[in-house]
């Protein structure tokens, strides 16, 4: 038996095609790499993690468990698609060895085994039955990849990725592969019988109804099409969204190995980036697109931009970095860090004259264990300033205070913007001055300079808590006894110190101890970024309002009388968007201090 | 003669319905407060000539009093149209016009955090300044005389920040006149203003201004001050940027007065919907245009007048009085 005819060129050129750019790229993204990078990666390769890497494959690049818990029926049409696939490859191939034996057969072959197949008389109705029914496994995601276009509100998306040409080129293709393979088969069955329950169903219809002349002549051409569908798709796959089809596998693993970006671009970054399916999931978490309706700064849409180096520093900046696109990534892209790194590659402009002013700067004042920083924000916010003092007070505890009479920012306002080196300045400043000063915790109530205290400045020695944790963590051990007089409150959980840090509990817990909490709609890992985002540098004023408002409404919904939130920044945002009374939660807890 | 409902008494409403009686209307004045006469009750002395508020308020009261208007004192209105007004007792007032002016709200300066207003002793508004003059007695809340005081303006005013992007057109006026009245009382103190345009709109502004610079040595800096807290010694210290000489300054200061802004009232929106009315993006009531028909709205038989419409001196809210007179006189006839 031969396994060659004219038609499997388009198909062989593809695959070839893929395969040489597929292993270019990985080699060369390797081959680039930060130094530590190579090396963690050699580390783990022969570690547990390579083993629990091929499970997770198996969970999210077939069965895509992540997009199940999104939308089951989403999470439906992803699995048809990858999942069979990969079985009618598997069964194609263990089909032609239930027939042939354990002889080579070349790629097509096994693809094309129908056509070749005719020659065979004997069936085996088995993988008739299970080919056809994985067949008909990827036509039903096809459909519902047809459908989706038409009404993505039923797999829960309210808007879907716009999408261009290369990439709609490879999803026409890919949309054509399993129709194009179901005429080819059923054609085949027509003219010479066997087939299952689908293509040979088909094929008899077929050779009953439709004159025998125009089948035979149908028959070539419908194997071409299959073929150049799939020679299509191959030769585009890695130049479009389906590029994320390979780069997921390698990307499992790394993530398992920590090889995560970082705050430079490197080639490290191409895994992530081109491991994005454009599946759109970020679309409707974005509050820019659901309240002010810009629709071309997504993370989606950045990824792509970043992918084919067309990055415009507008795009890279308009993102509030509120991580709520991040947290619903079915593939898991560590997008802030990836915007961040793009802005630092598009601005980054270190002007060493600026930060002269550092030298033997020392403006903190008072004595003790525990530290208090401030921060910018809080500094424009005095009455949490204020309470913090009353509750130190309160519980007697000594307080090195850091920066109550000004001083250096924490950095994470600058690395935010890209102004990574800048940043980096700062960051060195404090720490030094946190070590001079000896303290053993360090309180803040801002959560941008929390999160960049626990992600950057590896403090040795030094405790770093939120207020909110130090507030618990006091009326656990006793010190602080509140009353719960602060009646109804609503809380607002900041970006950076949920989402960002993980802090949901502390806060709640002490609310919940001065009067009684009411959640919001969207709360927890869920809840809207108020708008006021340092992060985003690109939208003005009315359009932050705007988002205020809408998560305002939210809050007006609870019935509560107080919104309550532990950020600086939140606060001010949100009362310019409400008439409720908005504070700090040191402020009630302040308050509410029993005497 | 049909009956003619003014909401609001103050200036601008105890003005029309005096003119509107004159013109032989019935007239209902309704005041949601315990006394007629507005903000301008709290405050001391008017710009630019330094003339007593009780005296101008006092002859208007007077006129009121004297005329046969009937006037209704605690009478808060929930909802009203041109027929008819609605009182928070349940009661509805019949009419055949409807006035409204019931004015503005001054700016929360707590809102602006940064400025310490509420948290620390000694920031205080030009509304808390005014009370301090008309109760006779200006001073420290330790009872010292102040040696250096400043002046912000454009609190809650120009400030996308709060949401207020409208010019309040009057503080800055009255921050000159108050920085006068303070260096007068004590001469040997440094009285700054800090400023981002001084808009002298009015007669006589321009020259008071000249005169508070050459006669009275108060400085002024152009520059926002960004924030303000507290000294160990028990003063403030403020940040601010001198956009003259692009230069940043700090300066420690006895007190600091808040040049509070005039924004438009929370109920504005529920009034507006239920009377059918437009309100302007600033949360004023838009009148009918902005020319001849600046004291009608575009709905027959509801008429604005005073700062209603926008913020507006008092001057220019008296003639509104007088010329929302005209308006109904013609609409009725």
């Amino acid at each position: 038996m031969t396994f060659f005819a004219p038609f499997c060129i388009p198909f062989i050129i593809g695959t070839v095609s893929l395969f040489v750019t597929i292993i270019a790229k990985w080699v060369s993204w390797v081959y680039y790499m930060p130094r530590t990078d190579r090396k963690l990666l050699r580390r783990g390769l022969f570690s547990m993690q390579t083993v629990k890497g091929v499970g997770e494959v198996v969970c999210e690049c077939l069965l895509h468990r992540r997009i199940f818990r999104i939308n089951p029926l989403l999470g439906y049409m992803h699995m048809s698609l990858a999942f069979g696939w990969f079985l009618l490859i598997v069964v194609g191939w263990l089909e032609t060895v239930a027939y042939l034996g354990l002889e080579p057969v070349p790629l097509q072959g096994h693809v094309f085994f129908r056509y070749f197949a005719t020659g065979i008389s004997e069936h085996k109705p088995v993988f008739d039955f299970v080919m056809d029914a994985l067949l008909l496994f990827v036509l039903s995601g096809v459909a519902l990849a047809w459908g989706k276009r038409f009404y993505s509100r039923a797999m829960g998306m309210r808007r879907t990725t716009k999408h261009f040409l290369g990439d709609r080129v490879a999803l026409s293709a890919l949309w054509f592969i399993f129709p194009a393979r179901l005429v080819a088969e059923s054609l085949t069955c027509a003219l010479y019988g066997g087939g299952g329950f689908l293509t040979g169903t088909i094929g008899r219809w077929m050779a009953s109804h439709v004159n025998i002349e125009i089948l035979q002549m149908l028959y070539e051409p419908s194997w071409w099409f299959y073929s150049c569908a799939l020679g299509v798709f191959f030769v585009a796959m890695p130049f479009s969204r389906y590029q994320h089809i390979f780069t997921e596998i390698p990307l499992i693993f790394l993530r398992r190995y920590r090889l995560l970006p970082h705050e430079k671009a490197s080639s490290l970054d191409k895994f992530q980036i081109q491991a994005c399916s454009r599946c759109g999931i970020c679309l409707d978490p974005c509050q820019l697109q659901q309240d002010l309706g810009i629709n071309d700064v997504q993370s989606v849409y950045f990824l792509r931009d970043r992918r084919y180096n067309r990055l415009k520093l507008a795009v890279a900046n308009n993102c509030l970095m509120c991580g709520r696109c991040e947290a619903v990534c079915p593939v898991g892209i560590n997008l802030n860090t990836l915007r961040q790194n793009s802005r630092d590659r598009l601005r980054n402009i270190p002007d060493e004259s600026r930060y002269k002013y550092f030298k033997g700067l020392d403006r903190s004042s008072g004595e003790g264990r525990v530290g208090y920083f401030a921060g910018c924000m809080t500094l424009l916010t005095p009455r949490t300033l204020h309470s913090m003092e009353q509750i130190f007070k309160a519980v007697g505890e000594d307080v090195w205070w850091a920066d109550r009479d000004g001083g250096v920012c924490c950095g994470r306002p600058l690395k935010l913007s890209g102004e990574t080196d800048s940043a980096k300045k700062m960051m060195q400043f404090n720490k030094e001055l946190f070590y001079k000063h000896n303290i053993s915790i360090l309180v803040t109530s801002c959560p941008i300079c929390l999160r960049v205290f626990r992600e950057e400045y590896a403090l040795r020695g030094i405790e770093v808590l939120h207020h909110s944790e130090y507030i618990a963590r006091l009326m656990r051990e006793g010190r602080l006894k509140l009353n719960n007089d602060g009646g109804r409150v609503t809380y607002h959980d900041p970006c950076e110190l949920g989402r960002g840090c993980g802090i949901y509990d502390a806060p709640r817990e002490v609310l919940s101890a001065v009067g009684e909490l009411l959640e919001p709609k969207h709360t927890r890992e869920n809840s809207y970024c108020c708008g006021g985002s340092l992060a985003n540098t690109v939208i003005g004023d009315a359009q932050q309002l705007r988002l205020a408002q809408t998560m305002s409404a939210e809050f007006e919904a609870t019935g509560a009388g107080t919104v309550v939130t532990s950020c600086p920044l939140c606060k001010k945002s949100i009362a310019r968007g409400t008439s409720m009374p908005v504070k700090d939660l040191s402020e009630i807890v302040a308050e509410n201090i029993a005497s | 003669m049909e009956r003619v409902i003014v909401i609001g008494g103050g200036v601008a409403g105890m003005k029309a319905a005096l003119d509107l009686r004159r013109r032989g209307f019935e007239v209902t004045l309704l005041e949601k407060s315990r006394h007629l006469g507005g903000k301008v009750r709290k405050w001391h002395c008017l710009f630019p000539t330094f003339t007593s508020a009780a005296e101008v308020l006092g002859g208007l009261k007077a006129e009121v009093a004297d005329s046969d208007i009937e006037v209704r004192l605690e009478a808060e209105v929930v909802s009203f149209d041109n027929r008819s007004v609605t009182l928070a007792s349940g009661e509805k007032l019949a009419c055949g016009a409807v006035v409204l002016a019931t004015g503005f709200t001054l700016f929360d300066a707590r809102v602006k955090e940064e400025y310490g207003y509420g948290i620390y002793d000694n920031v205080i508004t030009s509304a808390d300044l005014e009370e301090m003059f008309r109760n006779g007695r200006v001073a420290l809340r330790n009872g010292e005389r102040p040696r250096r005081v400043a002046f912000l303006h454009c609190v809650g005013s120009r400030d996308e920040k709060v949401c207020q992007r409208h010019c309040s057109k009057v503080c800055c006026v009255t921050g000159v006149k108050q920085a006068i009245e303070v260096k007068k009382l004590f001469p040997e103190a440094d009285v700054f203003n800090f400023y981002m345009d001084i808009r002298m709109f009015g007669p006589g502004y321009e020259e008071m201004y000249r005169e508070a610079q050459l006669s009275h040595n108060i400085h002024f800096v152009r520059g926002r001050i960004s924030e303000a807290s507290p000294t160990i010694d028990g003063r403030l210290q403020i940040k601010a940027e001198d956009t003259l000489t692009g230069r940043p300054l700090k300066m420690s200061v006895d007190m600091l007065v808040l040049l509070v802004g005039m924004r438009s009232n929370d109920d504005n929106v529920h009034l507006a919907e239920q009377a059918g009315v437009p309100l302007a993006p600033n949360g004023f009531f838009a009148p009918k245009d902005m020319f001849a028909g600046n004291v009608c709205s575009p709905r027959k038989g509801v008429f604005y007048a005073g700062a209603i419409t926008a913020p507006k001196s008092i001057g220019e809210v008296l003639n509104e009085g007088s010329a929302v007179a005209d308006a109904v006189t013609e609409y009725l006839s």
